[in-house]
């Protein structure tokens, strides 16, 4: 079989031309091979809609996205190219904000809201669940602040390794908390990232 | 399900059986976008589960299409990776022989002989009973053994 997969390669290269030509092609999708592992990126026609640690997306994720854009969802790596050479450069340590844009329609207001005040922490500062609650207009709720950064469709570009618990541990993450630290590592330079997370910010 | 899904789980099953059902890399890669494309447009598959019987059967039904339209000699080095070679027959004889089969008998061929697949499977792909899919299959072994006799 391995004599045919560049045939296959080169055949789904002209499928997927005709596709987009005939407008079939509303989310590409990629597998980017990350320092912190393999990172599946989908990119629709409003920015980016997911970024799952992983080679396969998260079931409900793609539901998600199959809700907001039909089944025409298709392996391109063209569609990726942009975010894929930021996150090169930022894991590289030569960008520290991301410029692409990000699609986070299918999500409710309050989500959005959270994302949209994460996205605002700058590179290599950190905050608080309850900061991020009240920038998005409810201080009482860091517990939902929570859940929906752990639910966070776009991490590393929605910098949600930012947010940490309030007592100074690193609360939780999406790709372990392991990448987490390591997140956290690289914009804060060669500072070292105690296992309990970092004292008390004062943001 | 979305289409990357499809595509990623069955492509290259469906890629072989076109380049064996036509033994031409270019016309299993047309074979491979027109039935791709079809599916697309048909979204969705008809029974959830069943999605691989039905891509057999449009790509059955477009190989057929493709040879009503056009009759091509087949570029031997493409068959080398379609057909194994086997029993002191020669790709050549072989190529030969699926080559003149006619187009019902060439798919039941490549389906039962080449895939492996069941009798329910390859009268599914090809709109058939299954008998006729039998006799499909029995007439085409019969042509391509005496042909490489």
């Amino acid at each position: 079989m391995n004599a045919l997969e560049p045939l296959v390669d080169e055949a789904r290269e002209h499928l997927l031309a005709r596709a987009k030509r005939e407008g079939l092609v509303r989310v590409g999708y990629g597998i980017m091979d990350s320092p912190l592992g393999p990172l599946w990126i989908a990119v629709g026609p409003r920015g980016v809609v997911n970024i799952h640690y992983g080679v396969t997306p998260d079931p409900r994720e793609l539901a998600r996205i199959t809700r907001a854009y039909g089944p025409g969802v298709l392996p391109d790596r063209r569609s990726c190219d942009r975010v894929l050479t930021e996150l090169d450069q930022y894991f590289a340590g030569r960008r520290k904000r991301f410029d692409v844009e990000v699609d986070l329609a299918p999500l409710t207001p309050f989500q959005q809201r959270i994302l949209m005040a994460t996205a605002r922490v700058p590179y290599g500062e950190l905050t608080t669940y309850k900061v991020v609650a009240r920038q998005a207009g409810n201080e009482q709720a860091s517990r939902a602040a929570g859940a929906a950064l752990g639910a966070n469709p776009i991490p590393i570009v929605v910098p949600c390794h930012r947010i940490v618990a309030a007592d100074g541990t690193l609360g939780g993450y999406a790709g372990g908390l392991p990448a987490k630290r390591r997140l956290l590592a690289l914009e804060r330079g060669k500072a070292e990232v105690p296992a309990g997370g970092w004292e008390r910010s004062r943001r | 399900m979305t289409f990357g899904e499809l595509l990623e789980r069955h492509e290259r099953e469906i890629f072989a059986y076109v380049l064996r059902l036509t033994g031409s890399r270019a016309d299993a890669d047309d074979l491979y976008q027109e039935t791709f494309l079809a599916a697309f447009r048909a979204w969705p598959p008809p029974r959830a589960g069943n999605e691989r019987a039905w891509l057999y059967k449009i790509a059955t039904n477009k190989a057929i299409d493709q040879v009503r339209r056009t009759r091509r000699l087949v570029p031997l080095a493409d068959l080398r990776l379609a057909a194994p070679e086997r029993d002191g027959v020669t790709l050549s004889d072989l190529a030969t022989a699926v080559r003149t089969l006619p187009t019902g008998q060439r798919a039941a061929f490549v389906l039962r002989k080449v895939e492996g697949r069941s009798y329910a499977e390859v009268a599914n792909a090809l709109g058939c009973s299954e008998v006729a899919a039998r006799s499909r299959v029995a007439e085409a072994m019969k042509k391509v053994k005496e042909a490489v006799r």
